[in-house]
């Protein structure tokens, strides 16, 4: 019978060794279909044993040529498209394209739109953030969280639903202000309704569920060790290269700059509100994640105020039956939840526009991958890629 | 944004102001000095895109320009600040014959994806870039998708996606729907 005798079994564990071995280096393809690449992101890395020392992301998977599509369709039209580019926060895409388009038309799009707007993009950012807290325990190797991470998100897909009836791509917003609600009523010109019924409270409800949720993710995501020791000091990320990147949004702000375009621009109506803008001390995955949460409780808190503070009046503004936008150029950026996206709209005064290039925030974001993946340990490699919180259709367009 | 204005307009000659969005227009030959100087005088340290516009009256899809303009290509830079709201567009034009211009890739380290967007897209070769491989498109993938003389194969198979109404569906007269 083998038994294994402990004094011998110290000595081996103790033993060190004390050679530099040879290694050869070795290339290890991730992805596209990996389940910690959200999507169809394809990582060539070259590693050196357990380091990572050269990644070239390869991207085009998931590229549908937006800026192309754009040319041959209208301005209401595009408004479908731009849904599509990030999935998890469909809303808030819509957002600088019709923000744009309104600029060069110069209307004045009513009041009550214009909040009606703000309150389903912050919950399209809460959405988003659920997206994260749920996906990023689970690659470093958390499971519990995106189950409640998945329901509690339910809870706002919902409301956004009951407005706009989309879940995921509401194409809720016209040119000029936004479309009646769904399920509002007969929508003959003189009784338009805008929110269903029920729809101040069970935001209440939903956006104190998701202060409550965001604690308690503060708590078991925040106050697990594993967690800590896997994020903490990892991918560290300067405020010098993040700029130089055009690295933008929450991991931006986790670098400690506090850069908001909420505040610093007036695409929407936030000045009205009273929120925080979360930053974090070091860049590291923690601080992303930090970032992140805190964010969801500050839109929360936005949406409640919002919900107290409605003002009347109609929801459009009188635009043309058929669109045309005047010719000139404009360049309208948002604060969207994965950072700076903005479209470049240029006019020569038809249907649609003559070139839009769209400015996303996940293709600068993931272009730091290949520095911030130089010289780290290959199980770092999940951990700080899932904390850059991209959509490969977001990256791809 | 006025008072910003002013002060770009000491270091550079062509700067106008439409809607909301400063646009600078440059020579090609001040394309890296220009961004270097908003670098560093004027603290525009965010990289926030580079494109570019193919303006061509001869186009495939799309609308053509309503004026007669010379094909060229027009390169559209932005920079801003993490700061504050301080934004400008960069744009110079280059000639379709030499479609070529200096990489901003040593001023910019992000530049380098968007310049090999615009290099796959366009057909613009940007000198000095590290490493000016596609980026999207598959490597046996020829022509530059971008370019308004590139067709759009869906197009040709089915004109317009939008239009539903090529064939009247049955019962249905053309007059009550028409408004």
């Amino acid at each position: 019978m083998n038994t294994i005798d402990p004094q011998n079994f110290q000595t081996i564990s103790e033993a060190s060794v004390s050679v530099e071995i040879e290694t050869e280096d070795m290339t290890l393809n991730i992805g596209p279909q990996h389940p910690s690449t959200h999507g169809v992101l394809r990582l060539v890395a070259k590693v050196d044993g357990e380091k990572v020392y050269n990644v070239e992301p390869v991207l085009g998977y998931m590229h549908r040529g937006y800026e192309k599509l754009a040319e041959v369709r209208t301005y209401p039209q595009i408004t479908t498209l731009v849904n599509r580019i990030d999935w998890v926060a469909g809303f808030s895409n819509e957002i600088p394209f019709i923000a744009g388009a309104e600029r060069l038309m110069e209307i004045e799009v009513p009041e009550r739109a214009k909040q009606i707007r703000l309150i389903l993009t912050e919950m399209a950012r809460i959405c988003s953030h659920f997206v994260f807290n749920g996906a990023y325990a689970l690659e470093v190797g958390a499971l519990t969280p995106i189950f409640y991470a998945m329901e509690d998100r339910e809870r706002v897909l919902d409301l956004i639903e009951s407005v706009t009836g989309g879940r995921f791509h509401p194409n809720f917003n016209r040119i000029g202000g936004v479309k009646p609600a769904a399920g509002s009523g007969p929508t003959t010109k003189k009784n338009i309704q805008d929110l269903p019924a029920g729809f101040y409270r069970d935001t209440k409800i939903a956006m104190d569920k998701v202060i409550e949720a965001a604690d308690k993710f503060q708590n078991l995501i925040g106050g697990n060790e594993v967690f800590h020791k896997r994020t903490k000091n990892i991918g560290v990320l300067s405020k010098e290269t993040a700029e130089a990147y055009g690295v933008s949004g929450p991991i931006l702000r986790a670098s400690g700059v506090k850069s908001d375009l909420r505040t610093q621009t007036d695409y929407l109506p936030y000045d009205k509100f009273d929120f925080e803008i979360p930053i974090g001390q070091n860049g590291d995955c923690y601080d992303r994640w930090d970032v992140r949460t805190r964010e969801m409780i500050e839109s929360a808190k936005i949406v409640l105020q919002a919900i107290e503070d409605m003002p009347s009046g109609p929801l459009q503004a009188k635009v043309p039956k058929v669109i045309k936008v005047p010719a000139g150029r404009t360049y309208v950026r948002a604060e969207n939840p994965k950072g700076e996206m903005g479209y470049y709209i240029v006019s020569e005064g038809g249907l649609g526009p003559y070139r839009l290039k769209v400015r996303t925030a996940s293709f600068s974001n993931v272009s730091i991958l290949p520095v911030m993946l130089e010289g780290a340990l290959l199980p770092d490699l999940i951990a700080i890629m899932g904390s850059l919180d991209f959509v490969l259709g977001d990256v791809d367009r | 944004m006025e008072e910003f204005l002013n002060q770009i307009k000491e270091d550079f000659k062509d700067v106008s102001i439409e809607f909301e969005t400063i646009l600078i227009k440059v020579d090609v030959k001040n394309w890296l000095s220009s961004h270097e100087t908003l670098r560093d005088k004027y603290d525009l340290k965010f990289f926030s895109w580079l494109s570019a516009i193919d303006w061509d009256n001869d186009v495939a899809v799309g609308d053509a320009p309503k004026e007669q303009v010379t094909p060229s290509f027009e390169i559209v830079s932005c920079l801003s600040s993490v700061d504050n709201s301080n934004l400008v567009t960069i744009s110079t034009t280059i000639s379709k014959d030499e479609s070529s211009i200096p990489s901003l890739t040593s001023i910019y380290v992000g530049a380098n994806w968007h310049e090999r967007e615009a290099f796959e897209m366009f057909g613009i070769e940007f000198l000095g870039h590290p490493n000016l491989i596609k980026l999207y498109l598959p490597d046996g993938y020829e022509g530059n998708p971008m370019l308004k003389s590139f067709e759009l194969i869906s197009r040709e198979v089915k004109p317009w996606p939008g239009d539903v109404d090529v064939e009247s569906m049955p019962g249905d007269s053309t007059e009550e729907n028409t408004e």
